[in-house]
């Protein structure tokens, strides 16, 4: 399914939620939402399931603007899990997912093993209330994998998993071919290695949007390439000294010696020159290692 | 999906979510004490033991009912959709393929089904009891238990409509809180004081058209006209308006539909414009 924003933004009263957003999500492409507190990620999010009207501008599925009873047909195939929601304590986890298979007419028969996939077999049948943070969580995901959605737009799923849960959750959400997956998030380094394309969202209004890459190549932040001396006969600090030296010469960045290694900031446009150079020097070399910037610092940069 | 089900599906949770917490059971218990208890005992202070006699077993009953089923109702839906909203959980409700009128039917029906448990095992028992003992006449009993209904239905919708009101359930409560003091006895008082400080003046037509702005007054004059034997031992006979019951019956159709309406209304006018709380 593709989705396509025209010019939608979201104002609550004098508030600015979000500023007109013009935005195209292709159909399979898993795309993530990043932004601080306050950004517009969740306002943006609800107007996308249509939980929330748009002040302005409109939301096109699949090319055409839905109505009511589209977006019935939509929600069929679409699972949505909120970044706070407090289930019914009373009931089961069973009794919950049963609930919500209802709702959306799949078949009960898919709560069972979707427990099972989850990793709440075991607690199906305890009270929701006596769930840890992490199985709340897993519930929450469960209720919107209901049914194989084509659609899954998830408001921060990493809140609360360990890297173990991360990686499981997104084997869990990529079982299904072609799905298209929105998300947002908090922790970058994480969602980058797994979402297509990134939106960094700035007080409602798009920062930047791309790939991890083109993000990283369009703010230009330097990359830095740290150098492991060799340790001669000669003594350590002569040949930490004479390399550093060399590495002076080259002229290709901001050079400091941090613990026996010599780090170089450098210019993206100027890395290849510096490893070349860095090549000639190869006999007082040990090892060099490329460090490219986090997308954390590229959105630190943006945003 | 089809629209039944989904209303039944929300409907169905509902009422399991009332039975769950025992609230049903709770209530159901209590009436049952008071009603067992104002009927068999209720006449102690005058020295009678045992029920009275039929037509005042009635009008007790009928007395009980007018103010404590409108609290009920009034309270147990107060926070009903506000308190979803609050948890998030309405939010995986309505992004499912159901529209806000069918949760909200739905939720309605649950509570409905609900308090209407509660009150039939409470009223079932005591007119079975009633009947061993005081002979008193089943279908009339069948009519007041109608409209006790009837009259938990109304408030009931009354209760949905306040809950989309509030910004919060605790509110919710108080104004229920509010509205309950206002039907049961502020307007009453306010009628008998019209009829006081205007004797004769008023035409019947007004006092008339007053009684059906208040649901718990047409609930009265129809279980007068309708039982009766409850009329007599409150000295109420030739008081009754000339109402046509089916006015009356209409009048609290329309007490249940239009807050209903109202309540599904603004509802989606505060969910589409993101005001709910």
């Amino acid at each position: 399914m593709t989705i396509r924003l025209d010019g939608v933004s979201k104002r609550f009263g004098t508030v600015t939620a979000v500023a007109p957003i013009d935005l195209e999500i292709g159909d399979g492409e898993w795309f993530g939402l990043f932004g601080r507190n306050g950004s517009g990620k969740t306002s943006l999010l609800r107007m996308l399931v249509g939980l929330s009207r748009p002040s302005s501008g409109r939301v096109l599925l699949d090319g055409t603007e839905p109505t009511a009873e589209v977006w019935r047909q939509v929600r069929r195939g679409l699972g949505f899990m909120p970044e706070r929601v407090v289930m019914f304590e009373d009931q089961t986890g069973e009794q919950t997912l049963r609930y919500f298979a209802r709702l959306k007419g799949v078949s009960v028969t898919e709560v069972g093993p979707l427990l099972e996939q989850v990793g709440l077999s075991t607690a199906a049948i305890r009270q929701v209330g006596t769930y840890s943070k992490g199985m709340l969580q897993r519930l929450n995901l469960a209720q919107a994998l209901l049914g194989d959605p084509r659609l899954l737009v998830l408001d921060e799923p990493l809140s609360g998993l360990d890297v173990q849960g991360v990686k499981e959750l997104f084997e869990l959400l990529g079982t299904v071919e072609g799905r298209t997956v929105v998300l947002s998030s908090h922790r970058l380094p994480v969602m980058s290695r797994f979402v297509d394309r990134i939106c960094v969202l700035r007080a409602g209004r798009i920062a930047a949007l791309g790939t991890e890459e083109e993000l990283q190549r369009r703010v230009g932040l330097p990359a830095r390439v740290v150098v492991h001396p060799v340790h001669s006969a000669a003594g350590a600090n002569e040949s930490h000294g004479s390399l550093s030296a060399e590495i002076e010469r080259l002229n290709a960045g901001t050079l400091v010696s941090l613990n026996g290694r010599l780090v170089v900031s450098v210019a993206q446009s100027e890395k290849l020159r510096l490893l070349a150079g860095l090549d000639g020097l190869g006999a007082a070399i040990d090892s060099v290692r490329v460090e490219e910037p986090s997308l954390e610092e590229v959105l630190l940069e943006t945003s | 999906m089809k629209r039944v089900d989904a209303i039944r599906a929300v409907a169905a949770k509902e009422l399991a979510d009332r039975l769950r917490n025992r609230w049903v059971w709770t209530v159901s218990a209590l009436l049952l004490a008071t009603t067992l208890s104002l009927t068999f005992l209720g006449a102690t202070p005058i020295g009678v033991v045992g029920a009275p006699g039929p037509g005042a077993v009635m009008a007790s009953l009928l007395n009980l009912a007018v103010y404590l089923v409108p609290l009920l109702a009034l309270v147990m839906g107060a926070g009903v959709v506000i308190d979803e909203k609050r948890r998030g959980v309405l939010d995986l409700i309505l992004v499912s393929p159901i529209s806000s009128g069918e949760y909200f039917l739905g939720a309605f029906l649950g509570y409905a089904l609900a308090l209407s448990i509660a009150l039939v095992t409470s009223f079932v028992p005591t007119g079975i009891a009633l009947a061993f003992t005081t002979g008193i006449d089943p279908t009339e009993f069948a009519r007041l238990l109608a409209l006790v209904l009837a009259l938990g239905t109304v408030f009931l919708a009354l209760s949905f409509l306040i809950s989309i009101l509030s910004r919060d359930p605790a509110r919710g409560v108080a104004s229920s809180v509010l509205v309950w003091v206002l039907a049961v006895f502020v307007f009453d008082l306010a009628v008998v004081g019209l009829l006081v400080a205007y004797p004769g003046e008023l035409p019947p037509l007004v006092f008339e058209g007053l009684l059906l702005l208040n649901p718990a007054d047409i609930f009265r004059v129809l279980a007068f006209t309708w039982t009766g034997s409850a009329a007599a031992p409150l000295g109420l006979t030739g008081l009754t308006p000339t109402i046509p019951p089916a006015v009356l019956t209409l009048a609290l159709v329309l007490w249940m539909i239009v807050p209903l309406l109202l309540g599904h209304r603004l509802f989606q006018r505060r969910l589409a414009m993101d005001t709910l709380i």
